[in-house]
């Protein structure tokens, strides 16, 4: 489908790019010289940001012991990469919280989604034992970006991607087979032109197919196993439903148990529901 | 009225209302449903045994087949439903492509539900589970009718 490929690059070019004071901010925070002062600063222009930032910050997931009220007490006992990661996450929530067609999620359901994959996967770096990584959060965050262009082509050859899938297809391979490109793909391209560092962009495009990089890090193979587990758990799972294959791989380098997915699953169903709907509150 | 049950939950309707969950992958969705008095109860279940997280079956014995199973019986129970009488259905129970061992919840979920309800002398009356479905289901209390959507339709 050429002429489907040619319209879907002009959508990833006139994609939204994130909000002036989101951008600010992350630089300053990038910027060893930024003192916190100034990210207040910052952010009291932006009454909107720093509401949706203290709800986070307040959610059961980070389990303060008191409840927070200010963008600097926040920063003292989350630290800054969380308070980048919950910029974006505001950032991000009002690109994707909405009905997404094609995979027929309904509205709120990609962010739910994206939130709850990117709490699995920092809960299983630590069941497995994994070295920290600052950046799971964000590169969970944003694996789906891709649909948000992609639902609509998909909605219109949805037949044809039907008929491609089986036992040995998964539905990001007939999406491929269709479209000449994945929502995996897409959402890699907005996050370069939103020129985001190579290894969380890289953790987007392989995180249905991991075994396929000729690189293997750990950062797309959790994010890879967060993603379906999530949907096996019935967290954004849209029409095509469990059409997706966990990497037998990527359980075997990881050394992967159903006890540790089973073990996140049961913690990870609860911290999500409480963050998503402290971020639906007024 | 139409009640939705979540992921990890369960309510029990009278005449007149319709369950409905949403987003069954490897969950288990149980139906039960006592004709005579139409009442029925539908369980969402997220995975098989709660031995692996004993804290969070305390606070929501629903997450759990091993544990839910019994408490939506016992709901029914409570409402004057009898056993003898108790039409039970089973719909979920998903696993994705590929043979990944760790990742058959789904069936592990089928496999603790059929011991349980072995054990008790109840039968399933039908079901549709497994493959890669999402699935939803439509449960209507007056009729008893169970409808599962996936992209299509059909009666249970």
């Amino acid at each position: 489908m050429p002429l489907d490929h040619i319209k879907i690059m002009q959508e990833v070019r006139s994609f939204p790019t994130m909000t002036g004071t989101a951008t600010k901010l992350l630089s300053m925070i990038d910027d060893p010289n930024t003192d916190v002062a100034k990210i207040e600063e910052v952010l009291r222009l932006d009454p909107g940001l720093t509401a949706n930032i203290l709800k986070l910050t307040n959610s059961a997931y980070f389990g303060l012991p008191c409840t927070v009220g200010s963008v600097r007490q926040a920063i003292v006992l989350l630290g800054l990469k969380r308070l980048t990661q919950l910029i974006l996450a505001s950032c991000v929530n009002a690109i994707i919280d909405k009905p997404v067609p094609g995979y027929d999620l309904s509205p709120g359901e990609l962010w739910r989604h994206s939130i709850a994959v990117s709490i699995a996967a920092e809960d299983l770096v630590r069941e497995l034992r994994l070295p920290e990584m600052p950046e799971i959060f964000t590169a969970a965050l944003l694996h789906d970006l891709g649909k948000i262009v992609l639902g609509g082509y998909v909605k219109d050859e949805l037949q044809a991607i039907d008929d491609k899938t089986s036992e040995d297809v998964s539905f990001v391979q007939a999406e491929r087979m269709v479209l000449g490109t994945d929502h995996a793909e897409i959402g890699a391209m907005i996050l370069t032109s939103w020129s985001f560092p190579s290894e969380i962009v890289e953790a987007v495009r392989w995180h249905h197919m991991p075994d396929e990089y000729e690189k293997k890090t750990i950062l797309i193979d959790v994010v890879h196993l967060a993603n379906v587990l999530c949907l096996m758990i019935g967290i954004g799972v849209g029409r095509e439903g469990l059409l997706y294959v966990p990497s037998p791989e990527v359980t075997r380098r990881l050394g992967l148990k159903t006890t540790h997915l089973e073990v996140v699953a049961s913690r990870t169903l609860e911290w999500v529901n409480d963050f998503t709907e402290r971020f639906g509150s007024n | 009225m139409k009640h939705v049950v979540l992921v990890g939950d369960m309510k029990v309707a009278r005449k007149g209302d319709i369950l409905v969950t949403h987003a069954l992958g490897s969950c288990l969705g149980l139906m039960v449903y006592d004709p005579v008095i139409q009442v029925g109860g539908l369980l969402h279940a997220m995975l098989p045994l709660s031995k692996i997280n004993p804290k969070k079956a305390e606070e929501n014995p629903y997450m759990f087949v091993n544990t839910g199973v019994p408490e939506l019986f016992k709901a029914i129970y409570a409402i004057g439903g009898e056993k003898s009488r108790l039409i039970v259905k089973a719909a979920g129970c998903g696993t994705p492509l590929g043979n990944n061992e760790m990742f058959r919840i789904g069936e592990r979920n089928y496999t603790v539900l059929k011991k349980l309800l072995w054990k008790n002398n109840v039968l399933l009356k039908s079901e549709d589970v497994g493959g890669t479905a999402s699935r939803t289901v439509h449960f209507d209390i007056s009729s008893g009718q169970v409808i599962v959507s996936t992209s299509g339709m059909r009666e249970l």
